[in-house]
């Protein structure tokens, strides 16, 4: 393993009003490790993730990323380090077209006197040249993203990844709704970032998705972590049964408070 | 197949600009008057006023926004402007102080809306509700008159030559930086997905509630512009002035292919969109139709050219 953890997660906690949506979380993530972040409904996977992505703003706790101390306000400055963050559904929004898309919250611009606009043509070129690098067939960046499928639209957001060098990924949900086929080929993207040294955190609940994939495995339980362990110690039916019944069976366990 | 239905000539705002030329085209079989300079002088004129609160509604509909407050807004810059000038304030001061009202005013829908998250159908609704009434009090329920001379009632809405007026140039401006706000700049794509899929926008860092802050004034201040144009054609404004403005202008977005929605649209399209609201009344007129038939015509054009987009729509996102 490196020695130096590309993100260190320690004791993070953050409270809705009376719900205590993390109760001191603690993990690291290592440059080109796939970290698959599990959990039922409530668990404060999404949670997690979004302060990760500066939507929210932790209460307690630290977070190092690079090696700095770090707590994002705003999703702009989760981007600007490199964290890149797909949301649910896929980063696409659906009337915008490819290239748009591509560089939607960081658009490339030009000066004309106190005036700027954005750079069009460098951003057809380049989003046409990223996604096409990645396999996805586009006819012309300025198609719509409506005429992609969802996984083509999930393509689209780990080719922003590739072209801006992110160097952590977050993934929420990103099997929801694709079909097997496109499943395989997320799975074997995320191998394609594993290879280029970007971690990725991976959101789900369905464990098969990850198993052949991640590295680690961290099991959330309302707000608390039930759950941590490395590829190799365990198979995916401990895992279900862990966030079935969401207690500890086996591996590094704190739980303080019943 | 799919192929075959796809066509090089589609674009969004084709079912708006074919409407208008429908409407050119019956109008002038009906009367001869119609294709006259002083009639499209006429048309443009109206529209400067529609218009000029179309664009800027267009922009803050894309976002994801309504504003029904604009009407008001409108007749309160008319009002205000003509009882400054009146008070022999300097002219150009008289119009910053509607600028910053306007601009006050969008301030307030903007926060609401974005900071405490009521729907801005509401907060711009109780808006209107509220401006109107304050109107009515200000003014006791009289128009105000201006009698004076002003070169900045010139530069609002002067004459030209023929019948047409300087606001149409002013609309023809704000088409080009509309156009250009939307389609080359950051806040134009910022808009777009601000409308087209919030959570996406915000977690790619877009700062969705400044961008609808922007739209909210933009708004505010292009219908103040055109309760000033309307104070300029008439050198005199009424608290009444502008009434029902709001759901025209809706209107005239929508019949240019704007999304109610939010996250689609386009400026000329909602040009054009404003361009047949004014020719219909115009050509009414002209054709010597009871004056009720204005409301039932746009009724009817606003359903038929809604089926109609809808269906270019399905053509143009597929493509």
């Amino acid at each position: 393993m490196q020695s130096e953890p590309l993100l260190k997660v320690v004791d993070v906690r953050k409270s809705f009003g009376k719900v205590e949506a993390l109760k001191g979380v603690s993990f690291e993530v290592y440059p080109g490790e796939v970290v698959a972040l599990l959990g039922d409904n409530g668990a404060g996977k999404s949670t997690l993730i979004k302060i990760l992505m500066g939507i929210h703003q932790k209460d307690g706790g630290k977070i190092f990323f690079k090696g700095k101390e770090i707590n994002f306000l705003s999703p702009s400055e989760a981007r600007a380090m490199g964290i890149e963050a797909v949301p649910q559904g896929g980063a696409v929004v659906p009337f915008l077209d490819i290239a748009r898309n591509f560089f939607l919250g960081r658009e490339p611009e030009k000066k004309w006197g106190p005036f700027r606009f954005l750079d069009i043509k460098k951003m057809d070129s380049e989003a046409a040249e990223a996604v096409r690098g990645i396999g996805v067939r586009v006819r012309s960046p300025r198609d719509k993203v409506n005429v992609l499928s969802g996984g083509e639209r999930q393509a689209v957001s780990i080719a922003r990844v590739l072209h801006f060098k992110s160097s952590l990924v977050l993934l929420d949900e990103p099997t929801l709704n694709l079909s097997v086929k496109e499943t395989d080929k997320l799975l074997a993207s995320v191998k394609e970032l594993k290879k280029k040294g970007v971690a990725v955190i991976f959101v789900t609940h369905n464990v098969y998705h990850v198993y052949t994939i991640a590295d680690k495995f961290i099991i959330l339980d309302r707000g608390e972590m039930i759950g941590f362990y490395k590829k190799g110690e365990v198979d995916a039916e401990t895992i279900i049964d862990t966030i079935r019944t969401g207690s500890r069976k086996t591996g590094m366990v704190r739980r303080d408070d019943e | 197949m799919k192929q075959d239905r796809r066509k090089p000539f589609i674009f969004p705002s084709m079912g708006v600009i074919a409407a208008f030329i429908l409407l050119v085209i019956i109008f002038s079989a009906i009367s001869k008057e119609f294709l006259t300079i002083s009639t499209v002088a006429g048309i443009l004129t109206i529209a400067a006023e529609l218009g000029t609160v179309t664009l800027a509604v267009a922009l803050l509909m894309i976002s994801g926004e309504f504003d029904l407050s604009v009407g008001a807004v409108y007749a309160w810059a008319g009002v205000l402007l003509a009882r400054l000038l009146s008070s022999g304030l300097n002219s150009f001061l008289s119009l910053l102080i509607v600028v910053l009202f306007a601009l006050i005013i969008g301030l307030i829908n903007g926060s609401v809306t974005t900071k405490v998250k009521i729907p801005s159908f509401i907060t711009t609704l109780g808006m209107m509700m509220a401006l109107r009434g304050f109107l009515l009090i200000f003014t006791a329920g009289f128009p105000v008159s201006y009698k004076g001379q002003s070169f900045l009632i010139y530069l609002l809405n002067g004459k030209l030559a023929s019948d047409f007026r300087v606001s149409s140039l002013w609309f023809l401006l704000f088409l080009l930086v509309f156009s250009f706000l939307l389609n080359r700049t950051r806040h134009g794509n910022w808009s777009l997905a601000t409308g087209g899929s919030p959570e996406v926008a915000r977690a790619l860092g877009v700062k969705t509630a400044r961008v609808k802050m922007i739209n909210f004034l933009l708004t505010a201040l292009f219908a103040a512009i055109a309760g000033c144009f309307s104070f300029g054609r008439f050198k005199m404004a009424y608290p009444t002035l502008g009434t029902g403005l709001e759901l025209e202008a809706i209107a005239s977005a929508v019949l240019g292919g704007c999304y109610l929605a939010g996250g689609y649209g386009t400026i000329v399209g909602a040009f054009f969109g404003a361009l047949v609201i004014s020719s219909l009344r115009v050509g009414l007129v002209l054709i010597g139709a009871p004056a009720y038939w204005y409301q039932a015509f746009i009724g009817v054009i606003l359903v038929l050219g809604m089926i109609v987009n809808k269906e270019i729509m399905k053509r143009v996102l597929q493509a």
